[in-house]
């Protein structure tokens, strides 16, 4: 059995379940294939922190997949147990770091959304430089970008920065899922001309 | 893609990714239902709003966003007395509403097949409390299955109809956030036919009437309906030994908590010990345990919450004269979610064996890492109403944070969008616990506390849910009270559904049967009753202060829609119209110059589209209105005590390119 688990993190409103249920959906050709994880939707649309798992499940024939020791996943993805991490939100990626290990690859996106505390002047929000540095403590496989910035300026609109980091997901981490498979999810759904043009332009970053 | 709903149309052999929810409510549709409500509680919504949305679609289905629990169960049980298969579904806490009528379900069974979709919220990211609704059932007797993953939601939904009309009783069917909302593939079945599906009421007095000893009778026929279920579960397909090799250890667990079981199982490798999975965690039998427990000397019981499964698994235990260890909640923390972490962690404690490197340095790492995060709480969307609504409460009592002025006033909280306001910057609420305890608990305040002055919160759908008898309990009895009535026209919160004050669907067309809330509330016996826009703020605001002199009880309606859905309908409205541009148009802006950020918007506020943005040649920090965000609500222009903020025109692209520099041009 092999396993490949995405975490994706961010706030409320910025597409984050949707990113999930493109990539989920993306797994369905195979039978000896299963894909699950769960969401946390309680800061939905009010900008408080949410996150997504995606746990792509590969058996090595059928008699693993009826063994009941091997076929029953949880919907989370343990501590360090994450292949790949994407944060829509810098502050949120240090939120999503325990998902790591040293092998994980992490992309997140630069533009920040400063939380009340900060507001309040009781706190103060992290530099780039921090988030990159406790990072680095562990994994090497950082790739930050402004999704908001290059979303903005294609689409005129910040709706499709969630596809543009999942292009850029498959450009820099080794996915055991084909591109086109995405991009046959992408065509089916809704705003599939906008989100084919995203997706590919994260595939350039 | 041939099916273009798999929802309704899906048979044998086709495969998905749905939710959770969305996998019990197929299951019920597989298992033949004509009946569907629920009062819509997070996480539980979708169960009862996938069926809603396809209802056009699909022959004989009935479905109800009913205005309370209470009213929901028992729509549930007419429908089962009339031959037909019901599903109702709640949050957790939605149980405690509906108590009463689970309590007589069992006295009175069931007739076409009952089942009850709970959605429980451990750690309550979406609650007021983290009850286990499990124990409810120790005295319904109400039968509880536990689904690990996203099939057996399915297929365990649509047994548990059958199960239930064998044996009379309504099932529980327990799920817990982490399933509700876990998305992943499902393998469907066929769809019963639907043509039949029709209603036919048989009297029943036997069974249907409880009055003196026909209740005694009643419950006399229960306990036996138990015991022949228990022997049913002995052998069933819902629970499940896994033998182990020659180990005389083993693991009992269940729902979700099971798949994290197997999982740390595999990430620690340990493979050899005797499991025994419950679909049924209520009964239990004891013959199944007795069996399990076999060739053992040690068992855990891996669960969440308080141990509802070792106290049963105890006592029975304890008949059995077992002679091994029973462990549980030494190993699996009471409070809280219990996560993978907390099991792989746990099992490995109890087995002594030494956690994984990677995972254990991951937990540490992140240990040291998270305090030094800013903590992030939620808040209102950009131009929800009631952020205005709290502000001008807030300045109506005289807070304020930067001049850090406390209030005197004592707020009275309750559930909703609007509960949101406990948290800062606002902190403008005292206490806070079920639906409409605001209202109660607030005018014997203002009976025993003359020297302070009371205010009660309600939002619209919890209004009607259980607070009309509240409002009307407190002018009977003569409280002194501020209530404020936050009408946003929806039950927004839990995915906006509907409440008697929804004027407008999103797609524009008008609400059949609209109540008009202030002569309801007139009609209680409300002298003092005002309706207005929160969104005016500083009238509002003097409007609470008026209020708050004047004797009884007082209401002011803040009455504005859900931002949310006023933009979606709008969308929606103009898509059919020509040339709307989603990103132009005359915005607000706060003018560098002028601004002294004396932090009326930036705190007081605290609009999320207020946002600080460095100034590249000065290093400066300043207050800007990100145009890209911003709904126009037009709240901060309003309260901006300099005159700093006025209304322009904008392109979004040029703004976002150039930002930094003050550029928009003045109208």
């Amino acid at each position: 059995m092999k396993k490949f688990n995405i975490a994706i993190v961010g706030l409320g409103g910025q597409g984050i379940i949707t990113m999930g249920t493109v990539m989920k959906n993306a797994a369905l050709s195979s039978d000896l294939q299963d894909v699950s994880g769960s969401e946390r939707r309680g800061g939905a649309q009010r900008e408080g922190y949410v996150e997504t798992f995606v746990k792509y499940i590969f058996y090595e024939n059928e008699s693993e997949m009826k063994d009941p020791r091997k076929s029953m996943h949880s919907p989370m993805i343990e501590s360090g147990g994450t292949d790949a991490l994407i944060s829509l939100e810098p502050l949120e990626t240090l939120r999503g770091a325990c998902y790591l290990n040293k092998n994980s690859i992490v992309i997140f996106n630069k533009t920040p959304h400063i939380p009340i505390s900060v507001r309040m002047g009781q706190t103060s929000y992290p530099e780039i430089s921090f988030i990159v540095s406790e990072l680095r403590r562990i994994t090497e496989n950082i790739f930050f970008y402004d999704f908001d910035a290059i979303s903005i300026e294609n689409f005129n609109s910040l709706t499709q920065k969630n596809i543009i980091a999942l292009g850029a997901l498959f450009a820099k981490a080794d996915i055991p899922i084909d591109v086109t498979a995405i991009e046959n999810i992408l065509r089916t759904g809704k705003g599939a001309e906008n989100n084919l043009k995203a997706f590919k332009l994260g595939l350039k970053l | 893609m041939g099916k273009s709903n798999l929802f309704i149309n899906g048979t044998k052999g086709d495969k998905a990714i749905v939710l959770g929810n969305e996998a019990i409510a197929r299951g019920a549709l597989e298992a033949g239902i004509g009946y569907a409500s629920m009062y819509p509680g997070t996480p539980a919504s979708e169960i009862i709003a996938v069926l809603d949305k396809n209802k056009r679609n699909i022959e004989n289905l009935y479905t109800e966003f009913s205005l309370n629990e209470h009213i929901s169960l028992h729509g549930a049980i007419g429908a089962s007395w009339s031959g037909v298969r019901s599903l109702c579904a709640m949050k957790n806490v939605g149980l405690n509403v509906a108590s009463e009528p689970a309590q007589f379900l069992s006295y009175t069974g069931i007739k076409a097949g009952l089942v009850l979709a709970i959605g429980s919220d451990p750690g309550a990211p979406s609650s007021s409390n983290e009850q286990d609704d499990r124990w409810y059932s120790l005295h319904t007797y109400m039968p509880i299955m536990e689904p690990s993953n996203i099939q057996e939601a399915k297929d365990f939904t649509k047994d548990a109809f059958d199960v239930s009309e064998k044996f009379s009783f309504g099932i529980v069917l327990m799920a817990p956030s982490r399933l509700c909302h876990n998305a992943g593939a499902l393998y469907f079945g066929d769809l019963r036919d639907r043509a039949d599906i029709k209603g036919d009421f048989k009297k029943d007095p036997e069974n249907y009437l409880n009055l003196f000893n026909m209740a005694v009778r009643n419950h006399t026929k229960y306990l036996e309906r138990n015991e022949l279920l228990k022997k049913y579960l002995i052998e069933s397909k819902f629970n499940k030994i896994i033998n182990g090799s020659s180990s005389k250890i083993g693991f009992i667990s269940s729902g979700v908590i099971y798949a994290h079981l197997i999982e740390s199982l595999d990430i620690l490798g340990i493979y050899e010990h005797k499991i025994l999975k419950l679909g049924f965690t209520f009964p239990l039998p004891n013959e199944l345990i007795g069996r399990f427990f076999e060739g053992l000397d040690k068992v855990v019981i891996v669960e969440e919450a308080e141990g509802f499964l070792e106290f049963q698994i105890k006592k029975i235990a304890y008949e059995l004269g077992f002679k091994g260890e029973i462990y549980g909640k030494d190993f699996f923390r009471q409070t809280g979610e219990l996560t993978i972490d907390d099991v792989i962690s746990g099992v490995s404690r109890f087995l002594e064996k030494p956690l994984p490197v990677f995972f254990d340095s991951a937990v540490k790492t992140n240990k040291e890492l998270r305090d030094k995060l800013p903590q992030r709480s939620g808040t209102f969307c950009i131009g929800c109403p009631h952020r205005a609504t709290f502000y001008s409460i807030l300045k109506a009592v005289g807070f304020s944070n930067t001049k850090g002025k406390e209030r005197d006033v004592v707020i009275a909280g309750d559930i909703g969008c609007y509960t949101l306001g406990l948290l800062p910057p606002y902190n403008a609420m005292d206490f806070l616990t079920c639906m409409n305890a605001g209202l109660g608990i607030g005018q014997a305040i203002s009976i025993f506390d003359k020297k302070k002055k009371v205010i009660a919160l309600v939002g619209d759908s919890t209004f009607y849910h259980s607070g009309i008898p509240v409002l009307l309990n407190a002018v009977q009895n003569g409280a002194d009270i501020l209530y404020i009535i936050l009408d946003n026209s929806w039950t927004a919160m839990t995915g906006h559904q509907k409440t008697p004050s929804t004027q407008k669907d999103i797609d524009g067309k008008s609400s059949p049967n609209v109540l008009n809330l202030k002569d309801l509330v007139k009609s209680l016996g409300v002298s003092y009753v005002k309706s207005l826009d929160p969104n005016s703020v500083k009238r509002f605001a003097s409007q609470i202060k008026s209020a708050l002199k004047e004797p009884g009880v007082k209401v002011l309606i803040a009455k504005r829609e859900c931002i949310l859905q006023e933009v979606r309908r709008n969308k929606i409205l103009n898509k059919n119209g020509a040339g709307f541009a989603e990103t132009g148009g005359s915005l607000y802006e706060i003018q560098k110059s002028r601004c002294v950020k004396c932090n009326e918007c930036f705190v007081e506020l605290a609009c999320p589209a207020i946002i600080l943005k460095k100034d590249e040649e000065t290093d400066n920090d300043y207050y800007y209105i990100d145009t890209a965000s911003c709904v126009k609500c037009g709240v901060c222009y309003e309260i901006c005590p300099n005159s700093a903020i006025r209304k322009v025109e904008f392109d979004l692209k040029t703004e976002f390119k150039l930002s930094g520099k003050s550029l928009a041009v003045t109208l």
